[in-house]
């Protein structure tokens, strides 16, 4: 099946690539000090705004037949046919690419997390214990974080099965395309079944391996509280060698796609009339307030429930739902339809008409698949957080006369109001990125930037999905930024 | 009066885990403003019984009944926020988004029919939290924690007021004070109060009643002196006094024997038999000190106390006995040097098991 084999070869390349860009970057930033590493510990994350495929359609008008790297030759060295000296960064190579530099934040994130949490230097450590550089590295940091990097490559693995976007542009056949195609043009459920079944056990293994070596990454304690550890100063020349490394990564996981997106989008000036970019706005604006109040509301109202009334069911519960992130979104999103349209036929038997309207091809449908792939999201972020909070200061204000109730408004959360814009955060970014869900379940004529982006780019006008993708990439590059603490800082 | 005691615990299970359980509790407080300590060991299921009472944990079996109103029985549980009944934890339980003002402020409206008023500032004032009103509780001490958590309790003006370990964390040098204030203002507004520590001294100074809880049960509950002199039974001897346990032999109700210490003259508290083999009860403050006396026995420990010296001698059948010596006492004994006791010896309340 070339379907399971262009899965697999695409998983292995952005896994080893995705493995040395974040664990090396997480490296150099956590453990030395040379110019700008402030700087580079914050910029890396911002890749985290460019999805795979905005990355593929950036990769594929730079390097085209007359691209963007054309026009620059070009007005460098003069008129000429330079394509046949441009190299081609499409198919599996291209998907390969646009994937591992969109990812590789989730190992950089995660591992340097773990280096963070380490109560001393391992490195001067290691170096007092003998080893050089080299072998420490090697036999002391790599093992020591090793339950981070796996969980960080757990997530790149499944992100990257569950890609559609890139795959789709790239004309690959994948699982994810497979369930598309099968489903959407020859209408052949059982192949898209088949497929999807495949891919879920993909999927299942990876989410036991990641939610397994969390719970290993979560014994990095430090006895005496967190401290910032001290950076070990680079040499003048490795110094300025480690900087161009990371500002090469910077360059091309973030300023690369974002240049070529405002170039294409100041070179063609005509979809500005094209495209209604306050409709797109306000669509995004809308799926991400509706999305957060459901979401947020439904967390609190589950968490709330647990702290005082301490069910284990409750606890056992809320635990299965939130395996939920684990599923691709294209199959969340032809599932919910499959389901969605067996009730309304179930129910029209009763008489009970109009269900499927209700639910398929409108926003109400779409925030429901939206809510149960983001619900793990919500629901920890404020799990976490009222964890926090002692439970005898419930117990305090039910004293003082304050029902739960009352004490849910005064005392909650006014604590975790924090953590609330901090998880509507963290839910916008994935809005604004999610592709699959969104082009199968929204309503006729609705878009989003994503599927702006994406009905271009399927009809090969990469330079009208120019527009759509900057937007994307400015909004979600503004909201990381907001949130830059808080991802490094855990998550 | 439309009730007769303002509390009643009758024959309840307090369970706050599989081992740690207090059985068959009674307790009854008859007056308004009364003060309780429940004293025990760490970890008895002191803080289990304040929690029940609040209403925070439900009850097995039994009845708790304050001012006439059944709170808690098998089948009845009035929820903690309608109980009008304040408990100031052991541990910080402040709002950590409310100023020190607005936390002690924060149940004062709750109780509109006392028949007292209860003034922050004076409050601030005698607990000593003045310049403390607008910092956050990350900003604070434990102790000082502790006295805002004490002033938000009494300003929420409870029906029963539960101090759970309230002194603990404040400094040594303030909290002789604080006792003493706080114990005014309760007997002042006749704030009825059950106290849970494991300081005796604390507990006599503060209550008016005690209670003793060891080994799941409350053994005895009496007043603070009745306690400390008049213990019922060896546990709560133990429990309570420094001082230890001879063997001796029962003479008549004024008299008993001791080996080598001779007649002991008294009042027996529990009586028996002539010539019945008792355990007595020697405390450090029952032998006096005297040169001339012809009772000499043995030094085998000195111990500094601050306003006393405690002496340990040791008897011809190898009882150590624990003596108090006024600090002032002119001349010191050394360790090993003898150590006269004044005969006969007399002993107001004989203590006998």
């Amino acid at each position: 099946m070339t379907y399971v084999s262009n899965s697999l070869l695409i998983l292995i390349g952005v896994m080893s690539l995705t493995f040395c860009l974040g664990v090396f970057a997480a490296y150099f930033v956590s453990f030395y000090e040379f110019p700008g590493v402030n700087f580079f510990k914050w910029a890396l994350i911002l890749s985290f705004a460019v999805p795979a495929y905005i990355y593929a359609y950036s990769l594929t008008a730079f390097f085209e037949n007359y691209g963007s790297l054309h026009s620059l030759l070009s007005f460098l060295f003069g008129e000429q046919n330079y394509n046949p000296y441009i190299p081609k960064f499409d198919g599996l190579v291209g998907a390969i690419l646009s994937m591992s530099f969109s990812l590789f934040g989730y190992v950089y994130v995660l591992t340097r997390a773990s280096f963070y949490h380490q109560s001393h230097n391992l490195i001067e450590v290691s170096k007092n214990l003998g080893y050089s550089a080299r072998e420490s590295f090697l036999k002391i940091i790599l093992p020591s974080a090793r339950p981070a990097i796996v969980a960080g490559l757990a997530l790149v693995a499944m992100e990257c099965l569950a890609d559609f976007g890139t795959v789709s542009f790239f004309g690959i056949s994948t699982l994810t395309t497979g369930i598309y195609n099968s489903w959407i043009s020859f209408d052949d459920l059982n192949t898209a079944n088949q497929l999807s079944f495949i891919l879920l056990i993909f999927i299942f293994v990876l989410f036991f391996v990641e939610n397994h070596s969390r719970g290993d990454a979560k014994y990095h304690q430090p006895s005496q509280g967190f401290r910032q550890i001290p950076r070990i100063e680079l040499t003048k020349n490795k110094g300025r060698l480690v900087s161009l490394f990371l500002s090469i990564l910077f360059f091309l996981s973030f300023l690369f796609p974002f240049l070529q997106m405002s170039y294409w989008t100041i070179k063609f000036p005509k979809y500005f009339e094209q495209i209604d970019i306050l409709a797109l706005n306000l669509n995004t604006l809308t799926l991400v307030i509706l999305a957060s109040i459901a979401l947020i509301g439904f967390s609190f109202l589950i968490n709330f429930g647990n702290r005082i009334s301490k069910s284990k069911l409750l606890d056992q519960l809320s635990l299965f739902s939130i395996s939920g992130y684990a599923m691709p979104g294209i199959i969340l999103a032809i599932a919910f339809m499959t389901f969605v349209s067996w009730t309304s036929e179930a129910l029209e038997t009763f008489g009970i008409f109009g269900i499927k309207s209700v639910f398929i091809g409108s926003v109400l449908g779409l925030i429901f698949a939206y809510f149960i792939r983001f619900y793990s999201l919500a629901f920890n972020g404020i799990k976490s957080s009222y964890l926090k909070i002692n439970q005898s200061i419930d117990e305090s204000s039910y004293l003082l006369g304050y029902t739960k109730f009352r004490t849910f408004r005064k005392i909650h959360i006014p604590q975790l109001k924090d953590s609330i814009v901090l998880i509507g955060i963290l839910i916008a970014i994935e809005i604004i990125k999610e592709l699959p869900m969104t082009l199968i379940l929204r309503p006729f004529n609705f878009d989003t930037f994503a599927t702006k982006a994406h009905a271009y780019a399927s009809q090969d006008l990469l330079e009208g999905a120019a527009l759509p993708s900057l937007f994307l990439i400015l909004w979600g590059g503004l909201l990381i930024f907001l949130t830059s603490k808080h991802i490094l800082s855990e998550k | 009066m439309p009730f007769q005691n303002v509390l009643q615990i009758t024959n309840v299970t307090f369970v706050a885990s599989k081992n740690n359980k207090v059985l068959d509790f009674n307790l009854t407080i008859k007056n308004e403003g009364d003060i309780i300590c429940l004293l025990g060991p760490s970890g008895i299921g002191k803080t289990t019984i304040l929690r029940s009472i609040a209403g925070l944990q439900k009850i097995v079996k039994g009845k708790i009944i304050l001012k006439g109103v059944t709170l808690s029985s098998e089948k009845r549980h009035i929820e903690p926020e309608r109980r009008n009944i304040a408990l100031s934890f052991q541990d910080n339980s402040l709002f950590p988004h409310f100023t020190v003002l607005e936390n002690i402020n924060f149940g004062a409206k709750r109780n509109r029919k006392a028949n007292y008023e209860m003034n922050a500032k004076e409050l601030i004032e005698i607990l000593h939290l003045e310049g403390l009103e607008g910092k956050y509780p990350h900003q604070i001490s434990a102790g000082e924690a502790q006295r805002v958590s004490l002033a938000r309790s009494l300003m929420s003006k409870p029906d029963l007021l539960l101090l759970d370990e309230p002194f603990s964390n404040i400094d040594q040098s303030l909290k002789v004070e604080v006792q003493k204030n706080i114990k005014k203002i309760l007997k002042e507004k006749k704030i009825t109060t059950i106290m849970v520590t494991h300081d005796s001294y604390e507990a006599y100074d503060m209550a008016d009643y005690c209670g003793i809880i060891l080994s799941q049960t409350m053994k005895q509950y009496d007043t603070p002196y009745n306690v400390h002199h008049t213990p019922n039974s060896i546990e709560v001897a133990n429990f309570l006094n420094k001082g230890i346990l001879v063997d001796a032999k029962v003479i008549d109700d004024e008299t008993v024997e001791h080996a080598c210490l001779g007649q002991i003259k008294g009042h027996l508290v529990n009586k028996y038999p002539k010539d019945t083999l008792v355990k007595l009860l020697i405390q450090p403050e029952d032998l006096e000190h005297d040169d001339k006396s012809k009772l000499q026995l043995k030094i085998v420990d000195r111990k500094f106390r601050g306003t006393n010296f405690i002496y340990t001698l040791k008897t011809k059948n190898e009882d150590l006995i624990p003596v108090f010596v006024h600090s002032h006492h002119i001349h010191q004994h050394e360790v090993e040097e003898n150590f006269g006791i004044k005969t006969p010896i007399y002993i107001d309340h004989l203590v006998c098991f």
